[in-house]
């Protein structure tokens, strides 16, 4: 039976040898001998023989497998919704701009991690919200002079 | 050099230097008191800042975290038994008892003292080798440098514990990284996978940002809502009061400790990419080795906390030596220093010191400078720490994660380096998930552009490859490289079958 660094091995190995036949698409230069795809492929085929070490050491290790340790209760749950959160932070920050955008992304991470009780926590929720955003626009945009995203459909 | 050091020293007392030293030592201490915020993830919510600094300026409030988290990493270790960062773990076994014993202004103090006894340590070594280092580095060709960034990669992957394979492969997908997007020689496109972002290639702070800030911040909220919070845990009425007489007395009286400790501290922070977590693990194992009273280690007796910290605290040095003499980084910390150094267009590598000297030594200067300004603070506001390390994530991680975003925009004022951020936070907590280490993934981000740039230019001046095995320090360098992991495979052979024996003689039971 395969383990996870089995399959981590197989994930690694798949990749590298489809990028590795992309690899042989590459054109050589006349400028330079020595091609744009000679270190890709030395890297890439390193990369495939270690990943089908990693297989390899993973099925023999299963035959010796030992007992399984006791399993720690992971909140995988709430991960999951932080990288949505973050994920959607990101893909509306061109939209919405930062400072509506990185509202919204603190207001909502910090609700996730600590569940708001009563009219107190949702106020906490809103001051920790408005402060991040503010404090990070003033220091960056009006200190630093960064320019952060504007928003496409906000203009703001 | 003293007369450069000298210049230096004076230079970084000027308030422009100072003020970005010292704000760096104080976000560094409160970063490093703050268990499961780590130096990494400090000095990365810190980067942004100094983009708009001259490269001295931001540099400096680099050290000043670097330097100021080693330190305060040990506040959590001793009063609450939770390591405020992987290089403070050993300070646990032995400040967190002899807190509980009725002395924590004793343990922190011991800390306290001794990082700032490792550090300067560590001072004379780095300002004493790095020139002559750099100036043999000087000497090396492309045959010699591709052969360093080798063992480089080959060190850190055969350290790693749980499996050589996973360490080498964990090597090789960073340098995988780097191939796409950009050939580093001519400049042309190349596997950019139809990818619009990927055309210009992939910049490695966005990753080094999104693998090592996502990789601690989602391991750390998987466990949010099981165990006791760290403010229970605490007594925030505790007397951290010291004769400070009797501390320095507690350390000087310890000369082999202290300097063996602060030598191992060191020597690690010269290899690549290990850093303080493994300095203070094995500092703390020899002096158990030499202690006439091993037995008495782990019950919270000052050579512990004396050793864990004299060495975190050289290890710093050590990793500067690395990054300021060859260009490799010591640690994550130092990758970020040299994702700063980058963005101010300054190279790092040999001729770092001889082109920059200015800022060589305005970084020596901030190094030393460093701990004076951290031991200010804790004398200072030792007492505020009982409430920082108590800061709740809820609030902590919104805002490292909203400022890594500004950190990965402002690199180039484009959205394009927010996309790597997510990709390679996803990735970063995968890898960490599956039991891929990071430090060779980064240390393979980092020098795989180099790598191939100086294999193409040694086998375009001459194509015979056997030069790199002819050429004697290339030859050496690769010679120590396969040593590196031949040793690898026997220590893991060894663990096995010890696991094995063990295993057996449990069954006989």
């Amino acid at each position: 039976m395969i383990g996870r660094d089995g399959w981590a091995g197989l994930v690694v190995l798949a990749a590298s040898l489809v990028l590795f036949a992309l690899t042989l698409r590459l054109e050589d230069s006349p400028l330079v001998p020595i091609g744009p795809g000679f270190y890709p492929r030395i890297v890439l085929g390193a990369t495939a023989l270690l990943a089908a070490w990693m297989v390899l050491a993973d099925l023999l290790a299963a035959r010796r497998a030992a007992p399984r340790a006791a399993r720690v209760r992971r909140n995988y749950a709430l991960v999951w919704l932080m990288f949505a959160a973050f994920g959607l932070y990101v893909g509306t920050l061109a939209y919405l701009g930062f400072r509506i955008a990185t509202l919204l992304y603190v207001a909502a991470v910090n609700a996730l991690l600590d569940r708001p009780r009563g009219a107190r926590g949702w106020a906490r929720v809103a001051v920790v919200a408005l402060a991040t955003t503010a404090a990070v626009y003033v220091v960056f945009e009006r200190e630093l002079s960064v320019l952060l995203p504007r928003g496409r459909w906000t203009d703001f | 050099m003293f007369e450069l050091l000298g210049a230096g020293l004076a230079g970084m007392l000027q308030l422009k230097y100072l003020a970005p030293l010292a704000i760096g030592a104080l976000v560094g201490v409160v970063g490093g008191a703050i268990p499961g915020i780590t130096i990494t993830m400090t000095v990365i919510v810190v980067l942004p800042f100094t983009f708009g600094l001259e490269p001295l300026q931001g540099l400096a409030a680099m050290i000043g975290v670097y330097v100021g988290g080693e330190t305060g990493g040990l506040i959590a270790s001793c009063l609450l038994g939770i390591p405020g960062k992987p290089s403070a773990v050993a300070t646990t076994f032995d400040g967190f008892p002899m807190a509980r014993k009725g002395e924590p202004g004793r343990a922190i103090w011991l800390g306290i003292w001794a990082s700032i006894f490792g550090g300067l340590l560590g001072a004379i070594v780095l300002i004493a080798a790095t020139e002559p280092l750099a100036r043999f580095a000087l000497q090396f060709g492309p045959w010699e440098y591709f052969s360093l960034f080798i063992l480089a990669l080959s060190m850190v992957a055969g350290l790693v514990e749980s499996s050589l394979a996973k360490g080498l492969a964990s090597g090789a997908l960073g340098c995988v990284v780097t191939i796409l997007g950009n050939d580093p020689v001519l400049g042309r496109e190349r596997l950019t996978l139809g990818i619009p972002w990927l055309e210009g290639g992939i910049p490695f702070l966005p990753v080094l940002i999104g693998v090592f800030a996502f990789a601690q911040i989602m391991s750390d909220v998987e466990k949010m809502g099981g165990a006791a919070s760290a403010e229970q845990a605490l007594d925030r009425g505790v007397s951290l009061a010291v004769s400070h007489a009797r501390v320095l007395w507690d350390i000087l009286s310890r000369p082999f400790v202290l300097l063996w400790c602060s030598f191992i501290g060191l020597v690690i922070g010269v290899l690549p990419a290990i850093g303080g977590s493994a300095a203070n693990m094995l500092a703390w194992d020899q002096a158990k080795k030499f202690s006439r009273h091993p037995e008495k280690f782990g019950t919270g007796i000052p050579e512990g906390i004396i050793a864990s910290e004299s060495s975190n605290n050289a290890n710093v040095a050590g990793s500067l030596v690395t990054i300021m003499a060859f260009g490799i980084p010591g640690d994550a910390v130092t990758a970020v220093m040299l994702g700063a150094l980058t963005v101010h267009g300054i190279q790092s590598g040999p001729l770092f010191i001889s082109q920059n000297a200015q800022i060589a030594y305005g970084m020596f200067a901030a190094y030393i400078l460093a701990h004076a300004i951290v031991l200010a603070i804790l004398l200072l506001g030792v007492r505020w720490m009982l409430r920082i390390v108590v800061v709740p994530r809820s609030i902590l991680f919104p805002v490292v994660l909203v400022l890594c975003t500004v950190g990965a925009y402002a690199l180039g004022n484009a959205m394009a380096s927010v996309y790597v951020l997510l990709v390679f936070g996803v990735a970063g907590y995968a890898m960490v998930k599956v039991g891929f280490p990071l430090a060779p993934f980064i240390l393979g981000v980092i020098l795989g552009d180099q790598i191939e740039v100086n294999l193409i230019r040694a086998l375009m001046t001459n194509p015979d490859p056997w030069l790199f095995l002819t050429r004697p320090i290339s030859g050496l360098l690769l010679g120590a490289a396969v040593l590196s992991i031949a040793a690898a495979l026997w220590q893991h052979h060894r663990q096995r079958r010890r696991m094995a024996a063990a295993g057996a003689g449990d069954a006989d039971f």
